[in-house]
């Protein structure tokens, strides 16, 4: 297999090798953008919403308070209402008008227009009922209250107000009593439970909140809306006390609670902390999203800023990998030059004596005459294959030469003439190999200022390595163009390509993938040489359609009047 | 124009020795110089119509020789031959007279024909087209 190959060497795997760096180096820049752009958006958002739910729960048990509170006034001012009214009645009325029981009805009538008070009972010193108004009169007017709570402490303190309790009729009420001055007597009415529960079940606490009445042993005066029974023993412990609402938060609840009927009574307002933060859940939730939204966008943005900016990196120094490795090919080649033509001097000088001596021998062979006719013979073949070594010798430090080998005369040359000419030379070769030429040679291509027998060489060791390249049967194609103010040769083969792992190492010297002996690995090099020098370039690579391409540059003459140097 | 005498500058003493040896053997007369100076000084005492020209000599630069031989007779016909060619230093050598530029080593048949007769044409040390 006989193929030369191309391209800038190494710079492939070096920049394979940092991928993952730059990889590294996106992930880093996108994480800081993340770090300081989102981290203190999500902060702000969590202390807000912490901030905003604490006095978001502040206003609703402020609220609640406030709504306790005109409750406790209505509470306490229906109590006293209906306490005073009895106190006026018995004031304004003697006893004997109201133990009359159609006087009762007709004050009993005057005084409940709004139906609150069930029932009027006045009752004797001895707890005895003088006179009964109200549905219950044939249970109540033979029964004795003397033993009863609500009797003795009317008649102890002068005024009183029950707890609500069921009694014997089945229905909760409360009972407010009392005393005439004298003490010898009661006024006591039962005052409408239902009236009064509906003061508290207007108390607008939230559809999970409550609002009810209890006394001092925990029993509920009004109904709870949520069906309790009785109150909590740890609610409340923590909630009773005097003087201004007191509030409770709980883990669902926030309660408060404050003294009613001289803090006989205890009424207290729930109200469910969820439902109540509803429309702060609704803000927060929506709140969140609008971070989200952020945070998505300034990750995107980061994400593709990054990668641009990474992308611009990666890039530069790609380029600057290039050039640098161009760079040190050129270098490299330079001082393979000087060695290479230093050393083929140094070897030119024997080689010339060698040459000389064995001339000389065969010169006074001649003279020897027929002296020694067996070995003459082969004194000669041996003096001509030192001089024929020779000249081999000398073929390849002459070439070597090529490499230092400094200006040319430089001529405006039409390049196309240069091409037709090489390949000429070669056409009896490659017809050998049954190899054709195709030319695809730009008709009207600018001449180039350069040195054509340079050119040439360059050429004809480009389609030499190509015949070798494709052995037997193939073509070779040329073409020519102009692409920026350059002159473009193509040389393109049917052999089987550049191995890639060849390909960075084509034009180095003595580089060759040719049988031993048969090529130098000096070509290419000089080649190399050569077209730098000539300020062009050459490169190899492979075709897409499979074989090998080298593409020569040369740059073209400005203007048209370009006729020599 | 057969040339009457000739004189060989080379610092390789094998190589003079040598070539005179076959020059006088062909009954040509000939004299060698080892070194810049003692060519010039050989120039002077005798008359040579040709000289061989190393271009690096161990005491001189082969282009000051040259100029030195052109000086004292113009019409001597300077052959360069050298080892160490570089486009320079030949075009150098041309320019300032020198009949002909030939790169080491050089069969001694083109060599006698130059020197005699300057009759191979003009090659200008421009190498081989051949292929490899």
């Amino acid at each position: 297999m006989k193929m030369y190959v191309a391209t800038i060497p190494g710079e492939a795997l070096k920049v394979r090798s940092k991928e993952s760096y730059y990889a590294r180096q996106k992930k880093l820049f996108v994480l800081l953008v993340i770090v300081v752009s989102i981290m203190p958006l999500l902060i702000i958002s969590w202390t807000s919403s912490h901030f905003y739910r604490h006095s978001w729960q502040r206003q609703t048990s402020l609220a609640l308070a406030s709504l306790a509170e005109s409750r406790l006034e209505v509470v306490n001012l229906f109590l006293e209402n209906q306490e005073n009214l009895l106190a006026g009645l018995v004031d304004l009325y003697a006893l004997e008008k109201l133990a009359d029981q159609d006087q009762l009805q007709q004050v009993f009538e005057a005084v409940n227009h709004s139906g609150v008070i069930v029932d009027l009972g006045v009752i004797d010193r001895q707890g005895r009922h003088l006179s009964y108004v109200g549905p219950f009169r044939q249970q109540l007017l033979a029964r004795n209250y003397a033993e009863s709570e609500w009797f003795r402490e009317a008649m102890a303190n002068g005024r009183y107000v029950s707890d609500v309790f069921q009694g014997f009729r089945g229905v909760p009420h409360f009972v407010v009593a009392v005393t005439a001055s004298d003490r010898s007597w009661v006024l006591r009415a039962t005052i409408n439970s239902e009236l009064f529960n509906s003061l508290l079940q207007s108390a607008e606490v939230g559809p999970g909140g409550d609002a009810f009445i209890i006394n001092a042993k925990g029993e509920l005066q009004t109904p709870s809306r949520l069906g309790l029974s009785t109150m909590p023993r740890e609610e409340l412990a923590a909630l009773t006390g005097t003087g201004a609402p007191r509030i409770l938060f709980s883990r669902d609840f926030i309660h408060v609670a404050a003294g009613v009927k001289n803090n006989a009574w205890l009424l207290i307002l729930k109200t469910d902390i969820h439902t109540s933060l509803a429309e702060f859940y609704r803000a927060r939730n929506r709140d969140r999203l609008i971070i989200a939204a952020a945070a998505l966008t300034i990750l995107m943005v980061a994400t593709l800023l990054v990668r641009s900016m990474v992308g611009q990196i990666e890039k530069a120094d790609r380029q600057r990998l290039v050039m640098s490795n161009r760079m040190r090919q050129a270098e490299k080649m330079a001082l393979v030059g000087r060695l290479a033509a230093s050393v083929a001097h140094e070897i030119n000088n024997p080689l010339q004596i060698v040459g000389d001596q064995a001339g000389w021998v065969e010169e006074l062979l001649e003279g020897e005459g027929a002296s020694n006719a067996e070995n003459l013979a082969e004194y000669r073949k041996a003096s001509a294959k030192i001089r024929e070594q020779v000249k081999r010798a000398s073929t390849i430090t002459h070439r070597l030469l090529g490499f230092s080998r400094k200006e040319g005369e430089r001529v405006a040359t039409d390049i196309n003439r240069v091409l037709e000419e090489s390949l000429s030379f070669l056409e009896t070769e490659a017809q050998k190999h049954r190899i054709s030429f195709r030319k695809e040679l730009a008709a009207e291509l600018a001449p180039a200022v350069t040195d054509a027998s340079q050119l040439q060489q360059v050429f004809l060791n480009i389609i030499n390595n190509a015949i070798d390249a494709i052995g037997e049967d193939g073509v070779i194609t040329v073409t020519t163009g102009s692409a920026a103010e350059r002159i473009k040769i193509e040389f393109t083969d049917s052999g089987p390509g550049l191995p890639p792992e060849n390909l960075g190492r084509i034009f180095d010297p003595l580089f060759t993938t040719k049988e031993l002996g048969s090529g130098t690995g000096l070509g290419l090099s000089i080649s190399y040489n050569i077209m730098q020098r000539l300020g062009g370039d050459i490169q190899a690579g492979n075709n897409s359609g499979g074989g090998s391409v080298f593409t020569v540059h040369i740059p073209a003459a400005v203007g048209t009047l370009a006729n020599s140097a | 124009m057969h040339p009457t005498n000739l004189l060989i500058v080379d610092d390789e003493q094998d190589f003079v020795a040598t070539l005179l040896k076959r020059l006088q053997r062909r009954g040509i007369a000939c004299r060698g110089a080892l070194t810049g100076s003692e060519a010039l000084d050989c120039f002077r005492q005798e008359y040579f119509d040709t000289v061989l020209l190393d271009m690096k000599l161990p005491d001189l630069d082969g282009n000051t020789v040259l100029r030195g031989i052109k000086k004292i007779r113009p019409a001597t016909r300077v052959l360069i031959l050298t080892g160490h060619a570089s486009y320079s230093s030949g075009r150098e050598g041309l320019s300032e007279g020198a009949a002909d530029y030939l790169l080491k080593p050089v069969e001694f048949e083109t060599l006698l024909e130059k020197l005699l007769f300057g009759t191979a044409k003009h090659s200008r040390g421009s190498p081989e087209q051949e292929h490899w």
